[in-house]
Protein backbone atom coordinates (compact mmCIF):
# COMPACT_ATOMS: atom_id res chain seq x y z
CA UNK A 1 0.00 0.00 0.00
CA UNK A 2 1.30 3.41 -1.00
CA UNK A 3 1.71 6.18 1.71
CA UNK A 4 -1.04 8.28 -0.35
CA UNK A 5 -3.58 5.13 0.28
CA UNK A 6 -2.88 5.14 4.21
CA UNK A 7 -3.01 8.23 4.48
CA UNK A 8 -6.17 8.47 2.92
CA UNK A 9 -7.71 5.34 5.01
CA UNK A 10 -7.16 7.00 8.24
CA UNK A 11 -8.73 10.19 7.05
CA UNK A 12 -11.78 8.08 6.36
CA UNK A 13 -11.05 6.70 9.85
CA UNK A 14 -10.83 10.16 11.51
CA UNK A 15 -14.43 11.17 9.95
CA UNK A 16 -16.04 7.48 10.91
CA UNK A 17 -14.90 8.38 14.28
CA UNK A 18 -15.94 12.23 14.09
CA UNK A 19 -19.31 10.74 12.69
CA UNK A 20 -19.90 7.91 15.77
CA UNK A 21 -19.27 10.73 18.47
CA UNK A 22 -21.83 13.29 16.78
CA UNK A 23 -24.83 10.34 15.99
CA UNK A 24 -24.00 9.37 20.04
CA UNK A 25 -24.91 12.94 20.88
CA UNK A 26 -28.06 13.01 19.13
CA UNK A 27 -28.69 9.61 21.14
CA UNK A 28 -27.70 10.96 24.23
CA UNK A 29 -30.33 13.60 23.80
CA UNK A 30 -32.75 11.49 22.87
CA UNK A 31 -32.21 9.21 26.00
CA UNK A 32 -31.93 12.09 28.64
CA UNK A 33 -34.84 13.32 27.26
CA UNK A 34 -36.46 10.34 27.71
CA UNK A 35 -35.15 9.38 31.50
CA UNK A 36 -36.67 12.71 32.75
CA UNK A 37 -39.77 11.85 30.93
CA UNK A 38 -39.92 8.71 32.54
CA UNK A 39 -38.83 10.50 36.14
CA UNK A 40 -41.35 13.04 35.93
CA UNK A 41 -44.01 11.12 34.96
CA UNK A 42 -44.80 13.34 31.90
CA UNK A 43 -44.19 10.61 29.43
CA UNK A 44 -46.80 8.43 31.07
CA UNK A 45 -49.54 10.75 30.00
CA UNK A 46 -51.09 10.19 26.34
CA UNK A 47 -50.54 12.18 23.83
CA UNK A 48 -52.28 12.55 20.50
CA UNK A 49 -48.82 11.93 18.80
CA UNK A 50 -47.79 8.33 19.96
CA UNK A 51 -48.06 5.71 22.24
CA UNK A 52 -45.28 6.34 24.09
CA UNK A 53 -47.54 5.71 27.27
CA UNK A 54 -47.97 2.61 26.56
CA UNK A 55 -44.39 1.94 26.03
CA UNK A 56 -43.21 3.94 28.80
CA UNK A 57 -45.32 3.14 31.40
CA UNK A 58 -44.99 -0.84 30.16
CA UNK A 59 -43.04 -3.11 32.57
CA UNK A 60 -40.02 -2.99 30.19
CA UNK A 61 -39.09 0.52 30.23
CA UNK A 62 -37.79 -0.35 33.93
CA UNK A 63 -34.58 -2.48 34.77
CA UNK A 64 -33.25 -3.94 38.01
CA UNK A 65 -35.49 -0.29 39.12
CA UNK A 66 -33.97 1.96 36.98
CA UNK A 67 -35.48 3.78 33.98
CA UNK A 68 -34.21 1.68 30.44
CA UNK A 69 -33.56 5.12 29.37
CA UNK A 70 -30.81 5.77 31.70
CA UNK A 71 -29.05 2.81 30.82
CA UNK A 72 -29.44 3.77 27.24
CA UNK A 73 -27.93 7.12 27.86
CA UNK A 74 -24.93 5.64 29.94
CA UNK A 75 -24.69 3.53 26.81
CA UNK A 76 -24.68 6.29 24.38
CA UNK A 77 -22.02 8.56 26.75
CA UNK A 78 -19.84 5.47 26.17
CA UNK A 79 -20.14 5.25 22.81
CA UNK A 80 -19.31 8.92 22.57
CA UNK A 81 -16.24 8.81 25.05
CA UNK A 82 -14.94 5.46 22.96
CA UNK A 83 -15.15 7.48 19.81
CA UNK A 84 -13.39 10.36 21.00
CA UNK A 85 -10.80 8.41 22.70
CA UNK A 86 -10.09 6.06 19.28
CA UNK A 87 -10.06 9.50 17.24
CA UNK A 88 -7.15 10.36 19.40
CA UNK A 89 -5.73 7.00 18.67
CA UNK A 90 -6.42 4.94 22.09
CA UNK A 91 -6.35 1.25 20.59
CA UNK A 92 -8.24 -0.11 23.64
CA UNK A 93 -11.19 2.43 22.69
CA UNK A 94 -11.35 1.41 19.16
CA UNK A 95 -11.53 -2.50 20.28
CA UNK A 96 -14.25 -1.84 22.69
CA UNK A 97 -16.80 -0.12 20.18
CA UNK A 98 -17.45 -2.73 18.52
CA UNK A 99 -18.88 -5.03 20.96
CA UNK A 100 -20.84 -2.11 23.37
CA UNK A 101 -22.52 -1.44 19.79
CA UNK A 102 -23.62 -4.48 19.04
CA UNK A 103 -24.80 -5.13 22.26
CA UNK A 104 -26.75 -2.19 21.77
CA UNK A 105 -27.99 -3.22 18.59
CA UNK A 106 -29.38 -6.60 19.47
CA UNK A 107 -31.05 -4.69 22.68
CA UNK A 108 -32.76 -2.06 20.02
CA UNK A 109 -33.82 -5.14 18.02
CA UNK A 110 -35.32 -6.43 21.05
CA UNK A 111 -37.21 -3.65 22.05
CA UNK A 112 -38.54 -2.59 18.54
CA UNK A 113 -39.65 -6.67 18.89
CA UNK A 114 -41.25 -5.56 22.13
CA UNK A 115 -42.98 -2.19 20.82
CA UNK A 116 -44.66 -4.25 17.78
CA UNK A 117 -45.80 -7.52 19.13
CA UNK A 118 -46.03 -7.34 23.20
CA UNK A 119 -46.77 -3.95 23.51
CA UNK A 120 -48.67 -3.04 20.17
CA UNK A 121 -47.83 0.33 20.43
CA UNK A 122 -44.96 2.78 19.27
CA UNK A 123 -42.64 5.49 20.67
CA UNK A 124 -41.20 7.84 18.20
CA UNK A 125 -38.41 8.50 20.83
CA UNK A 126 -37.90 4.73 21.24
CA UNK A 127 -38.02 4.74 17.61
CA UNK A 128 -35.62 7.43 17.00
CA UNK A 129 -32.91 5.76 19.63
CA UNK A 130 -33.21 2.42 17.55
CA UNK A 131 -32.80 4.17 14.49
CA UNK A 132 -29.67 6.10 15.89
CA UNK A 133 -28.23 2.92 16.99
CA UNK A 134 -28.55 1.15 13.84
CA UNK A 135 -26.63 3.77 12.21
CA UNK A 136 -23.90 3.38 14.72
CA UNK A 137 -23.64 0.15 14.07
CA UNK A 138 -23.06 0.68 10.18
CA UNK A 139 -20.30 3.12 10.94
CA UNK A 140 -18.62 1.10 13.39
CA UNK A 141 -18.98 -2.10 11.06
CA UNK A 142 -17.37 0.16 8.55
CA UNK A 143 -14.43 1.31 11.07
CA UNK A 144 -14.05 -2.25 12.08
CA UNK A 145 -13.61 -3.32 8.50
CA UNK A 146 -11.03 -0.84 7.48
CA UNK A 147 -8.91 -2.34 10.11
CA UNK B 1 -2.15 19.19 25.99
CA UNK B 2 -3.45 16.83 23.05
CA UNK B 3 -3.21 13.88 25.69
CA UNK B 4 -5.83 15.75 27.75
CA UNK B 5 -8.10 16.71 25.15
CA UNK B 6 -10.01 13.75 24.53
CA UNK B 7 -10.72 13.94 28.52
CA UNK B 8 -11.81 17.34 28.52
CA UNK B 9 -14.30 17.03 25.47
CA UNK B 10 -15.48 14.04 27.26
CA UNK B 11 -16.00 15.79 30.38
CA UNK B 12 -17.41 19.16 28.88
CA UNK B 13 -19.81 16.86 26.90
CA UNK B 14 -20.67 15.19 30.06
CA UNK B 15 -20.78 18.32 31.90
CA UNK B 16 -23.55 19.79 29.36
CA UNK B 17 -25.64 16.70 29.31
CA UNK B 18 -25.76 16.78 33.43
CA UNK B 19 -27.19 20.52 33.41
CA UNK B 20 -29.47 19.96 30.62
CA UNK B 21 -30.85 17.18 32.19
CA UNK B 22 -31.33 19.14 35.34
CA UNK B 23 -32.67 22.00 33.69
CA UNK B 24 -35.02 19.29 31.66
CA UNK B 25 -36.27 17.71 35.54
CA UNK B 26 -36.88 21.58 36.64
CA UNK B 27 -39.25 22.50 34.00
CA UNK B 28 -40.99 19.45 33.74
CA UNK B 29 -41.89 19.21 37.64
CA UNK B 30 -42.20 23.13 37.86
CA UNK B 31 -45.51 23.21 39.92
CA UNK B 32 -48.41 25.49 39.74
CA UNK B 33 -49.31 27.41 42.41
CA UNK B 34 -52.45 25.48 43.76
CA UNK B 35 -52.91 27.11 46.76
CA UNK B 36 -55.75 29.97 46.66
CA UNK B 37 -54.58 33.56 47.34
CA UNK B 38 -56.61 36.35 48.44
CA UNK B 39 -57.09 39.67 47.77
CA UNK B 40 -56.44 42.97 50.38
CA UNK B 41 -60.42 42.27 51.01
CA UNK B 42 -59.91 38.55 51.98
CA UNK B 43 -61.63 37.41 48.82
CA UNK B 44 -60.01 34.58 46.77
CA UNK B 45 -58.65 35.27 43.62
CA UNK B 46 -60.96 34.20 40.53
CA UNK B 47 -59.53 31.18 39.14
CA UNK B 48 -57.29 31.36 36.08
CA UNK B 49 -59.62 29.46 33.52
CA UNK B 50 -61.81 32.20 33.86
CA UNK B 51 -59.53 34.74 33.01
CA UNK B 52 -57.56 33.08 30.14
CA UNK B 53 -60.60 33.05 27.80
CA UNK B 54 -61.90 29.20 27.94
CA UNK B 55 -64.37 28.09 26.19
CA UNK B 56 -67.04 26.56 28.16
CA UNK B 57 -67.24 22.95 26.60
CA UNK B 58 -70.45 21.26 26.61
CA UNK B 59 -73.57 21.77 28.16
CA UNK B 60 -74.61 20.70 30.37
CA UNK B 61 -71.61 19.31 31.56
CA UNK B 62 -71.29 15.90 33.47
CA UNK B 63 -70.40 16.52 37.33
CA UNK B 64 -70.46 14.46 40.38
CA UNK B 65 -70.99 16.61 43.33
CA UNK B 66 -73.15 19.92 44.07
CA UNK B 67 -72.22 22.82 41.81
CA UNK B 68 -71.67 25.19 45.08
CA UNK B 69 -69.01 22.85 46.45
CA UNK B 70 -65.79 24.92 46.92
CA UNK B 71 -63.45 22.52 45.24
CA UNK B 72 -63.87 22.03 41.60
CA UNK B 73 -61.88 19.23 39.82
CA UNK B 74 -62.13 19.08 36.01
CA UNK B 75 -60.99 16.12 34.19
CA UNK B 76 -59.94 15.73 30.10
CA UNK B 77 -60.61 12.34 29.65
CA UNK B 78 -59.62 9.44 27.17
CA UNK B 79 -61.28 6.42 27.70
CA UNK B 80 -58.57 4.39 26.22
CA UNK B 81 -55.57 6.01 27.98
CA UNK B 82 -54.18 3.87 30.02
CA UNK B 83 -53.60 6.71 33.04
CA UNK B 84 -56.87 7.76 32.79
CA UNK B 85 -57.77 4.07 33.68
CA UNK B 86 -55.39 4.34 36.57
CA UNK B 87 -56.82 7.66 37.66
CA UNK B 88 -60.65 6.33 37.37
CA UNK B 89 -60.69 4.96 40.86
CA UNK B 90 -58.74 7.92 42.50
CA UNK B 91 -61.45 9.74 41.09
CA UNK B 92 -64.04 7.82 42.54
CA UNK B 93 -62.31 7.29 45.95
CA UNK B 94 -61.67 11.40 46.08
CA UNK B 95 -65.62 11.27 45.26
CA UNK B 96 -66.68 9.28 48.12
CA UNK B 97 -64.27 11.23 50.66
CA UNK B 98 -65.12 14.93 50.17
CA UNK B 99 -68.69 13.99 49.34
CA UNK B 100 -70.46 17.77 48.66
CA UNK B 101 -67.46 19.48 48.99
CA UNK B 102 -66.08 18.69 45.90
CA UNK B 103 -67.71 18.37 42.18
CA UNK B 104 -65.89 16.52 39.82
CA UNK B 105 -66.71 17.29 35.79
CA UNK B 106 -65.64 14.83 32.86
CA UNK B 107 -64.25 16.03 29.58
CA UNK B 108 -64.34 14.08 26.52
CA UNK B 109 -60.80 14.58 25.01
CA UNK B 110 -60.79 11.37 22.94
CA UNK B 111 -57.20 10.82 21.24
CA UNK B 112 -57.97 9.18 18.05
CA UNK B 113 -55.24 8.84 16.80
CA UNK B 114 -53.41 7.07 18.59
CA UNK B 115 -55.90 5.75 20.31
CA UNK B 116 -58.57 3.78 17.54
CA UNK B 117 -61.33 3.34 19.85
CA UNK B 118 -60.91 6.58 22.07
CA UNK B 119 -63.85 8.19 19.70
CA UNK B 120 -66.03 4.78 19.73
CA UNK B 121 -66.16 5.11 23.78
CA UNK B 122 -66.44 8.49 24.01
CA UNK B 123 -69.94 8.43 21.94
CA UNK B 124 -71.08 5.45 24.15
CA UNK B 125 -70.45 7.17 27.17
CA UNK B 126 -72.05 10.51 25.89
CA UNK B 127 -75.01 8.32 24.29
CA UNK B 128 -75.76 6.99 27.74
CA UNK B 129 -75.78 10.83 29.02
CA UNK B 130 -78.77 11.64 26.52
CA UNK B 131 -80.59 9.03 28.30
CA UNK B 132 -79.37 10.55 32.15
CA UNK B 133 -76.58 7.47 32.86
CA UNK B 134 -73.13 9.09 31.72
CA UNK B 135 -71.62 7.66 35.45
CA UNK B 136 -72.79 4.34 35.10
CA UNK B 137 -71.40 3.89 31.52
CA UNK B 138 -68.68 5.78 32.22
CA UNK B 139 -67.62 3.39 35.21
CA UNK B 140 -67.75 0.25 33.33
CA UNK B 141 -66.07 1.78 30.25
CA UNK B 142 -63.18 2.17 32.25
CA UNK B 143 -63.62 -0.27 34.60
CA UNK B 144 -62.95 -2.80 31.76
CA UNK B 145 -60.66 -0.38 29.94
CA UNK B 146 -57.81 -3.26 29.00
CA UNK B 147 -61.39 -6.13 27.99
CA UNK B 148 -61.94 -3.77 24.81
CA UNK B 149 -58.93 -2.07 24.18
CA UNK B 150 -57.68 -4.73 21.61
CA UNK B 151 -60.89 -5.64 20.54
CA UNK B 152 -62.01 -5.32 16.67
CA UNK B 153 -64.89 -4.25 16.73
CA UNK B 154 -65.88 -2.51 20.21
CA UNK B 155 -69.57 -1.73 19.16
CA UNK B 156 -71.51 -4.99 20.21
CA UNK B 157 -69.13 -4.57 23.68
CA UNK B 158 -70.52 -1.18 24.31
CA UNK B 159 -74.19 -2.00 23.67
CA UNK B 160 -73.75 -4.86 26.03
CA UNK B 161 -72.47 -2.47 28.18
CA UNK B 162 -75.42 -0.23 27.43
CA UNK B 163 -78.17 -3.08 28.20
CA UNK B 164 -76.49 -3.97 31.37
CA UNK B 165 -76.73 -0.44 32.82
CA UNK B 166 -80.59 -0.45 31.45
CA UNK B 167 -80.75 2.08 28.51
CA UNK B 168 -83.32 1.86 25.89
CA UNK B 169 -80.72 0.14 23.67
CA UNK B 170 -82.49 0.93 20.57
CA UNK B 171 -82.57 4.59 21.06
CA UNK B 172 -78.87 4.06 22.51
CA UNK B 173 -77.82 2.71 18.90
CA UNK B 174 -79.33 5.74 16.83
CA UNK B 175 -77.73 8.42 19.50
CA UNK B 176 -74.37 7.29 19.72
CA UNK B 177 -74.02 7.90 15.99
CA UNK B 178 -75.86 11.03 16.18
CA UNK B 179 -75.51 14.50 16.13
CA UNK B 180 -76.06 15.65 19.72
CA UNK B 181 -72.97 13.18 20.59
CA UNK B 182 -70.66 14.31 18.15
CA UNK B 183 -71.23 18.20 19.31
CA UNK B 184 -70.41 17.52 22.75
CA UNK B 185 -67.65 15.57 22.53
CA UNK B 186 -66.40 18.44 20.06
CA UNK B 187 -67.26 21.33 22.20
CA UNK B 188 -65.57 19.31 25.18
CA UNK B 189 -62.56 19.12 22.70
CA UNK B 190 -62.58 22.74 22.06
CA UNK B 191 -62.49 23.16 25.92
CA UNK B 192 -59.65 21.61 26.00
CA UNK B 193 -57.69 23.20 23.63
CA UNK B 194 -58.61 26.50 24.51
CA UNK B 195 -57.18 25.36 28.13
CA UNK B 196 -53.78 24.31 26.43
CA UNK B 197 -54.95 20.64 27.25
CA UNK B 198 -52.13 18.21 25.09
CA UNK B 199 -52.46 15.39 26.46
CA UNK B 200 -54.98 12.84 29.23
CA UNK B 201 -55.39 12.75 31.39
CA UNK B 202 -54.63 16.45 32.22
CA UNK B 203 -57.06 17.46 35.67
CA UNK B 204 -58.00 21.12 36.56
CA UNK B 205 -58.23 22.01 40.48
CA UNK B 206 -60.47 25.41 40.91
CA UNK B 207 -59.11 26.34 37.50
CA UNK B 208 -55.63 25.73 37.80
CA UNK B 209 -53.77 22.48 36.51
CA UNK B 210 -52.78 19.66 38.57
CA UNK B 211 -49.48 18.46 37.75
CA UNK B 212 -49.38 15.31 36.41
CA UNK B 213 -46.96 13.53 39.41
CA UNK B 214 -49.67 15.04 42.15
CA UNK B 215 -52.22 12.83 40.45
CA UNK B 216 -51.85 9.92 43.00
CA UNK B 217 -54.67 9.82 45.47
CA UNK B 218 -52.35 10.34 48.61
CA UNK B 219 -51.31 13.78 46.87
CA UNK B 220 -54.64 14.94 45.24
CA UNK B 221 -56.03 14.52 48.36
CA UNK B 222 -53.13 17.04 49.70
CA UNK B 223 -54.12 19.52 46.55
CA UNK B 224 -57.99 18.89 47.47
CA UNK B 225 -57.91 19.80 51.05
CA UNK B 226 -55.44 22.98 50.74
CA UNK B 227 -58.58 23.95 48.20
CA UNK B 228 -60.95 23.70 50.81
CA UNK B 229 -58.81 25.44 53.79
CA UNK B 230 -58.43 28.12 51.50
CA UNK B 231 -61.99 28.40 50.63
CA UNK B 232 -63.49 28.88 54.41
Amino acid sequence: MTMEGSTSASKRGTLLYILIAALSIFGLADAIYLTIEHITGQSVRCTIIAGCSEVLSSSYAVVAGYPLASIGALAYFSVFSLAILALFGYRIASQLLLPLIVVMCLVSVWLIYLQAFVIHAFCQFCLFSAAVTFALTVLTILVWRKR
Amino acid sequence: MKRLLPFIIILLVLGVAVVSAYYLKRSATEVHPVTPTTNGAGQTTPPITASTGAVPGAEPAHTLGPANAPAHLEEFGDFECPPCGLLHPILVEMHREFGDRLQITFREFPLSPPHQHAIAAASAAEAAGLQGKFWEMHDLIYENQKNWHEAFDVRPIFEGYAKQIGLDVERYKKDVNGEAVAKRIFDDGKRGHSLNVKGTPTVFLNGREVPFESLPAEKLRVLINAELSGSK
